[in-house]
């Protein structure tokens, strides 16, 4: 039969909510549910618990024993990240995991034990570890291991903390003799039946010979058997991975400005970014879901340049999108929706130039689509057409380097043109041939961001004649020069032969 | 002799440091040699500095220097000034006016560095660059990343991020004058040659007039900027090129070199 692990967060409205909100783990604090005075403690941090605070007591109770007790609602989006999150750890050991209920996860760790064997304890350590990626998740979890699903949960809920309680392959039954028989939650009326009969326990169940209740009580009262005896031959139901991880939060009260929401976002996206990392994705894309006050969503989605799990750069991207489009209304709740994807790879090269690490430069990237926005980063490509101010934006994804490095061979420089976008509109002043000989920004143009093209000719060569598009609805026409201003520099100007109008659209430089 | 207290920050360690190391630089003619003095430098030095420099990656990195960019000493008037190329891990800065052909010797820079299968990054200020343009002057636009940031403040952030990023060259050019905040951001400018030392990258800043301050490794200029074109008096004329002289700033920025190999020539095609 295989060995099965249980992990099992105890109190997990409470450790969902601690998983966002650390520092009120420090705290007398209670989750509760329901609203105003039908409002009753879910459950409790130890300070709370320690003064006197239960499961079940109504929050006015639970303020008359601990007046300064912080007291928050439950939040199913915490718990659902939560939840997946502890999955996700599991998974880390294990690919076969089912969830039994939020907060409980059961695992096979056959395979993984046996990849321990040369350790004098391969399920204590494989228990040991389960807690690590648990806490790693943010998650207090405990484990059990044992051959059936009941017992390996009944061993988390009274394991230790750190350290995993092992009922030993065969011991199941023993380890459930002692329950009341309400937790193999039998139908009612088989319920009926054993309660008749006087059985109270799980042992006391166990004990009764096997023909005699598949006779009485059918194909149910066998499977119920069996499971009070520790055998439980059902496997587990795959899990089929979300497309999305998600993560947010219900808030307290509704956020009218932007800092205490990245204040709240950042942790979020922190969270997030380290579900991330133990999968070993990074974050294609990034969806934000506003709840808004009173009602309504504001939903938007961030599109990235390569896969990254910096949750900085996410934060930033977020934030430049909330000050661009800020939400409606106030906020009340949020949550990030991060589509995964497998992080660009790359082969290293041995003797050619090193190449970029893939992982490096898609955060790169990221931040740099943070820092300056859409259509300011990326390789530039060029254009069909004859304007000299085309150009485009292509995603930046070198080619991957030479095997060898080339020996640097002797150039020769060109003489560079800097393109002014958009280009200075001038007053020029020509002569009998229509050469410039004087030019100065026209009144309005100059400003202090804007080169000052100002000065008398010294020496201009042209025109040259441009014509695109004449086909179209807007064709461009313009007669060219290159003009070298008296201790000025050198400027390439153009005149629109349709308007008639003179502009400076380059700087030989 | 520096005598300076423990309680000294970091940059203000490293910039009695630039100093000492400069000075060996210029000694110094093999790695080993440059050890060996960077170690007697310390040992004479004081004792509570020698123990913190001694700790400082930037040190280490000094006693091994990089390999310097090999693909840099492809433009003549650079290889005059730097016959193995231009070191890695520094912060070059080239000043000069405008039509000297400053942007001009950093797209060669960017064309030497893909051509030779790195890849570089430009921080392009002034939204200057025609790809068309770079392309002809030979530079691999697929192996370029173009960033164009719309003020400094957004141009030292993506420099930083980039050389972080592992780009073996990043170009920073601060376009044509005037450069908004272009001076008064010598931290900032410092923290860059930090990141450009770390990665070890080239960081190439191109400006108006000299901007980094004592952050820049090598400081440069094209000096004396001509036009050359073909024709003459009233004849029909054609923009064949400018030259340019590239000067060491500094005495310290450069060995001496043959006057005319250090002209830089840029054609018009």
């Amino acid at each position: 039969m295989s060995r099965l692990a249980a992990l099992f967060v105890p109190l997990f409205p409470l450790a969902a909510r601690l998983r966002a909100e650390p520092e009120l783990g420090r705290e007398a604090a209670a989750v509760v549910e329901g609203e105003g005075p039908a409002a009753r403690v879910v459950a409790a941090t130890r300070a709370a618990r320690h003064a006197g605070v239960r499961r079940g007591a109504t929050l006015a109770q639970a303020r008359l024993l601990l007046p300064k007790l912080a007291a928050r609602g439950r939040d199913r989006e915490c718990e659902r990240a939560a939840a997946e999150a502890l999955l996700e750890a599991a998974e880390q050991i294990s690919p076969r995991v089912e969830e039994v209920a939020p907060g409980t996860v059961l695992l096979e760790i056959d395979d993984a034990a046996r990849r321990l064997r040369a350790s004098a304890d391969p399920e204590r350590e494989l228990g040991r570890a389960l807690v690590r990626v648990a806490v790693r998740a943010g998650l207090p979890a405990r484990v059990g291991i044992a051959s059936s699903r009941l017992a390996a949960e009944v061993a988390a809920q009274g394991a230790g903390d750190g350290e995993p309680a092992i009922v030993p392959s065969g011991g199941e039954a023993e380890s459930l003799a002692l329950l009341p028989l309400a937790r193999l939650a039998p139908e009612v009326a088989l319920a009926t039946t054993l309660e008749r009969w006087g059985v109270t326990t799980i042992g006391e169940l166990a004990r009764l010979p096997p023909d005699e209740i598949a006779s009485r009580l059918g194909e149910a009262g066998r499977r119920l058997h069996a499971v009070a005896r520790g055998l439980d031959p059902r496997p587990l139901a795959p899990r089929e991975p979300p497309r999305e991880l998600r993560e947010g939060m219900e808030l307290e009260w509704p956020l009218t400005t932007l800092e205490p929401f990245l204040f709240l976002a950042r942790a979020a996206l922190d969270r997030l970014c380290r579900r991330l990392d133990g999968e070993g994705l990074g974050c294609a894309a990034l969806g934000i879901a506003l709840t808004l006050e009173p009602d309504g969503v504001d939903e938007r989605s961030l599109a990235l340049p390569a896969p990254t799990r910096e949750a900085k750069t996410l934060l930033r991207l977020a934030q430049l999108d909330l000050e661009a489009r800020p939400p409606g209304a106030a906020v009340r709740g949020f949550a990030f929706t991060a589509v995964p994807d497998r992080p660009r790879a790359a082969q290293l090269a041995l003797f050619g130039p090193p190449q970029l690490s893939p992982d490096r430069l898609a955060t790169t990237l990221a931040r740099l689509f943070a820092l300056l926005g859409p259509d300011r980063s990326g390789s530039p490509a060029a254009v069909d057409g004859h304007r000299p101010e085309r150009c485009a934006l292509v995603p930046f994804a070198p080619p991957p380097p030479p095997r060898f490095a080339a020996e640097p061979r002797r150039r020769r420089g060109l003489l560079a043109v800097r393109t002014l976008r958009p280009p200075v509109e001038l007053e020029v002043v020509v002569d009998g041939g229509g050469r410039p000989r004087a030019v100065a920004p026209v009144v309005g143009e100059a400003s202090a961001r804007r080169p000052e093209v100002r000065g008398e000719v010294a020496v201009a060569a042209g025109p040259w004649r441009l014509e695109e598009g004449w086909w179209s609805a807007a064709p461009v026409a313009r007669e060219y020069w290159d003009v070298e201003l008296a201790a000025r520099g050198l400027w390439r100007l153009f005149r629109d032969t349709a308007s008639g109008r003179w502009f400076a659209d380059g700087a030989y430089d | 002799m520096i005598g300076p207290s423990p309680n000294l920050s970091r940059a203000a360690v490293e910039m009695a440091l630039a100093e000492p190391l400069r000075q060996i630089d210029a000694r110094a003619r093999t790695p080993a040699a440059r050890r060996a003095e960077v170690e007697a430098w310390l040992a004479r030095a004081a004792s509570p500095l020698a123990a913190r420099v001694r700790t400082m990656r930037e040190l280490q990195a000094a006693a091994t220097p990089p390999e310097p960019a090999a693909w840099s000493a492809a433009l003549p008037a650079v290889a005059a000034l730097f016959p193995a190329g231009l070191p890695r891990g520094e912060l070059v800065e080239v000043a000069a006016r405008r039509s000297a052909g400053r942007f001009g010797l950093v797209l060669a820079l960017v064309a030497a560095a893909t051509a030779s299968g790195e890849n570089a990054a430009l921080v392009d200020l002034g939204d200057a660059l025609d790809p068309q343009g770079a392309a002809v002057t030979g530079v691999a636009l697929s192996r370029l990343l173009w960033a164009r940031p719309r003020d400094l403040k957004q141009t030292l952030a993506a420099a930083e991020s980039l050389l972080g990023g592992g780009f073996p060259l990043v170009a920073v050019d601060l376009g044509l004058p005037p450069v908004p905040g272009g001076r008064g951001a010598e931290a900032q400018w410092l923290r860059l040659a930090r990141a450009a030392r770390a990665a070890p990258a080239l960081l190439v800043v191109s400006a108006p007039y000299r901007v980094c301050g004592v952050a820049a490794g090598i400081a440069l200029t094209l000096a004396a900027p001509r036009a050359r074109w073909h024709g003459a008096g009233r004849e029909p004329r054609l923009l064949a090129g400018l030259e340019a002289r590239l000067a060491p700033a500094r005495p310290q920025d450069g060995e001496e070199g043959a006057e005319v190999e250090r002209t830089l020539r840029l054609a018009a095609s």
